[in-house]
């Protein structure tokens, strides 16, 4: 027997947790596009389209206060934003590609700073991931390792089924409290074959060989080739579900203020400036390496995993259309 | 559904290879910028041949969305050889470059324009599988009134039959207009909202070449960096006035846009007023100066008390 | 300002950037003729009305400026010749910008004002202050700074009431 959901008891699953006072966020029909946003109710689930930016802003927010000042007295006030607050949260409908990265990303961020603004939210945060059936030619997924099936990051993973009905594998201990806590909209049914999944162009890469080629290619006329024309814009870090760079800055006045903390992508020229005026990444192309070997060295050499989970995003959202899994592919075949 | 004839895009194609190999072959020039296809079907990207051989790649194709004429900006130096340089350059593109020469940011002479027969080009969010058609051709090809390039040194290929499109953009700026300044503050801030600032539409605009944006300086701080709907609304305030006057009506920005934000309404609206008040159009012939640059004695101050 | 004081419910705040050479000089007048205009207006000197950028106008309603006013000399009468010709074509576009965005206009004026102008400054800081102040405060842009992305605040005002009617 499979343990499984109709679309409609998901969508009840939504309304009931946030009438538990849960915060919900699911992939919404935002103007012409489909974003991760707050649910408030079932019904604004939309499973149709993979949502334009990743989930990871919901770990890892575009932009948050940090702190604020103000001068009182002749003395500054420094005052914490408090981290307690942020609430028991559920992300809904996450496809392998999003659903995988926290997992990803947890090392970085609790690495030599525990950094409570992402742990807090990510430990409050119970991921429903879902069996992709939307890819498109961008996706490359498979490529990298994970698939449109695949459950890792997820705590519940729900894969779609014919009818409208989604099989439901409980993977971690919040995932099956989860299900515990609203054992009504689940039942049991006899197993049939998943929706097929999409069929990705790409080929699996051989991340090991790819590692190897970066490993000794720090310098290579390729970067000039692949990434000259990089436009020097931030789009592919933002909308992808790994990148996690961050600035920080003070906006207000001397007498009061606030330090947020916001995106940053290593494409923009001002990202490694120092302040001297020297920039070691000068070129755009050095600023696109970067960029690639962050994704598939860096962080592999530091925490064993790959900073890319083949969504596709940076793909289809680059303006001159630099196509990291071309590229991959190219430096695979090497 | 009106589907555009797609040989001509193959005739243009020929005549660009044609001309870039003969270019590079006779060392008249030391690049082409042009285009080349992608790896996904109906995709391709700006690149910059250097050789003959690499002349037999590019392509022209309604997926060739990008302006070139970016590349040869101050702000993307180093990507092009030194030395006279080839461009290929769709109707859109050449008022970039007419832009660009009459600020004094390139010389004609050291450039060869092959302008390029344009029938038009995909939508962002238009469906590059199928042929281009009404439905999926970008809305500034809806409007375009340089098909047929001038003023270049080659024209490749030959326009075929084009059909009536609708100006939605220009119905989307009239509904806007026609909006209570209420509701058109709904409007934007909805969409500014959405902003993450990563810059896409300044990298992508060939005239956001300053070395130094205001936006990026922190001491002082005239627009704040940070994304939220605040510093996001006063940075295309200061987006588009910093074009107004200068904007070729590429689109570029809007495309780019990995957010949707009609971009493009805000430059058309201060393009529509330029030309009203001070009867300024971009166009394909440089002009030393631009509309706010100069002045005129009589202007109108019906706005100043 | 002693017989005429009146309390109002409201009292806008309107920021005047103006040119040093005229209207500032016309300002002054107004003070040593003891002319009574509003309080309301904080008035900021610049060289030339060429040099008033018009990230300054945003930047004034962006921290809480009701009004605005731009003023500075006559056509004719620039001290740098040609400063406020520029900055005619300049505003203008701006104007536009900004009704585009979704501002009121009433909210922004602009003005020539000469150092012999001392009445005419204060009429017009009159009239853009009681205008102002019937319109009430600028709203939009005060309630746009406190808004944030929704994974900032992890709630939204749509949420807020989804709770609130359970």
């Amino acid at each position: 027997m499979t343990f499984a959901i109709s679309q409609t008891n998901l969508r009840l699953l939504v309304d009931q947790l946030i009438q538990d006072g849960i915060f919900v966020v699911g992939p919404r029909r935002s103007g012409s596009m489909v974003l991760y946003e707050p649910l408030s109710k079932g019904e604004a689930l939309t499973l149709d389209a993979l949502p334009r930016r990743s989930a990871k802003e919901l770990f890892f927010p575009v932009c948050e206060d940090i702190l604020t000042y103000e001068r009182v007295e002749g003395k500054m006030a420094v005052r914490d934003v408090d981290r307690a607050h942020y609430p028991e949260t559920v992300l809904v409908g996450a496809p392998p590609c999003d659903a995988a990265s926290p997992a990803i990303l947890d090392s970085v961020f609790s690495w030599d700073y525990l950094d409570d603004f992402y742990l807090e939210r990510r430990k409050k945060t119970t991921i429903i991931g879902m069996g992709c059936t939307r890819g498109d030619d961008a996706c490359f997924c498979s490529a990298v390792g994970l698939a449109p099936d695949s459950v890792a990051g997820s705590d519940l993973f729900l894969t779609p089924l014919p009818g409208d009905e989604y099989a439901c594998q409980v993977i971690t201990e919040k995932g099956r409290s989860l299900t515990a806590d609203y054992p009504g909209l689940f039942h049991e049914q006899s197993p049939v074959d998943p929706l097929p999944a999409p069929k990705q162009e790409m080929k699996q890469l051989n991340l090991e060989r790819i590692k190897n080629w970066l490993d000794t290619h720090f310098d290579d006329p390729l970067w000039e080739k692949f990434a000259d024309i990089c436009a020097g814009c931030g789009a592919c870090a933002f909308v992808c579900p790994a990148c996690h760079c961050f600035d920080i800055n003070d906006e207000g006045s001397s007498e009061k203020g606030t330090r947020r903390k916001h995106w940053d992508a290593c494409g923009f020229g001002k990202f490694t400036n120092h302040a001297s005026g020297h920039n070691p990444r000068d070129v755009q192309n050095k600023r696109y390496r970067n960029r690639i070997m962050h994704k598939f060295k860096y962080y592999n050499d530091k925490f064993g995993k790959t900073l890319c989970t083949g969504c596709g995003r940076c793909v289809r959202a680059c303006p001159v259309g630099i196509d990291i899994a071309g590229i991959l592919a190219e430096i695979d075949a090497k | 559904m009106t589907t555009i004839n797609q040989n001509c895009y193959d005739s243009v194609t020929e005549a660009i290879r044609r001309e870039a190999a003969k270019l590079l072959q006779e060392q008249t020039v030391a690049a082409v910028v042009g285009y080349v296809a992608g790896r996904r079907p109906g995709t391709a990207s700006p690149a910059v041949a250097k050789s003959a051989e690499d002349a037999e790649k590019l392509v022209f194709s309604p997926a060739c969305v990008n302006n070139l004429a970016l590349f040869l900006s101050k702000a993307k130096k180093g990507i092009v050889p030194k030395g006279k340089t080839a461009i290929v350059a769709k109707g859109c593109d050449l008022r970039a470059l007419a832009g660009l020469i009459g600020e004094s940011q390139l010389n004609r002479e050291d450039l060869v324009v092959i302008g390029v027969a344009c029938a038009g080009v995909f939508s962002a969010a238009g469906e590059r599988s199928l042929p281009l058609s009404d439905a999926n051709i970008a809305a500034k090809c809806r409007e375009c009134t340089i098909h047929t390039p001038e003023g270049v040194d080659v024209v490749a290929g030959t326009l075929p039959q084009l059909p009536d499109f609708d100006p939605v953009e220009a119905k989307e700026l009239a509904r806007l207009e026609a909006m209570t300044p209420q509701e058109r503050w709904a409007f934007w801030k909805e969409h500014f909202s959405r902003c993450i600032r990563c810059m896409a539409c300044r990298q992508i605009c060939p005239f956001c070449y300053c070395e130094q944006c205001l936006c990026d300086r922190n001491r002082p701080q005239a627009v704040e960096s940070s994304p939220r709907p605040a510093g996001n609304l006063a940075w295309h305030i200061v987006r588009a006035m910093h074009l107004a006057g200068r904007c070729a009506g590429c689109a570029e920005c809007e495309r780019s846009c990995p957010m949707d934000i009609p971009l493009n309404l805000l430059n058309r609206r201060m393009a529509q007023e330029l030309k009203e008040q001070y009867q300024y159009e971009a166009g394909t012939t440089p002009q030393e100066k631009g509309p706010l640059n100069q002045y005129r004695e009589d202007d109108d101050q019906s706005f100043i008390k | 300002m002693h017989s005429a004081e009146k309390k109002h419910d409201f009292e806008p705040k309107v920021v005047a950037f103006v040119c040093t050479w005229c209207t500032y000089a016309g300002a002054d007048l107004a003070g040593t003729s003891r002319m009574q205009y509003p309080p309301n207006v904080r008035v900021l000197k610049f060289p030339c009305t060429g040099r008033i950028d018009p990230v300054f106008i945003l930047r004034a309603f962006q921290k809480g400026a009701d009004g605005v006013l731009v003023s500075g000399c006559h056509p004719g009468d620039c001290h740098y010749m040609a400063g406020n010709f520029h900055a005619r074509r300049r505003f203008a576009a701006f104007r536009v910008l900004l009704g585009f965005v979704g501002v009121d206009l009433n909210r922004l004026q602009f003005s020539w004002v000469s150092a012999a102008e001392g009445g005419k400054w204060v009429e017009v800081v009159t009239e853009l202050t009681e205008r102002v102040r019937a319109m009430g405060p600028m709203r939009e842009f005060k309630e746009l700074e406190q808004e944030e992305q929704w994974s900032a605040t992890l709630t939204t005002p749509e949420l807020q009431q989804a709770y609130e009617s359970i």
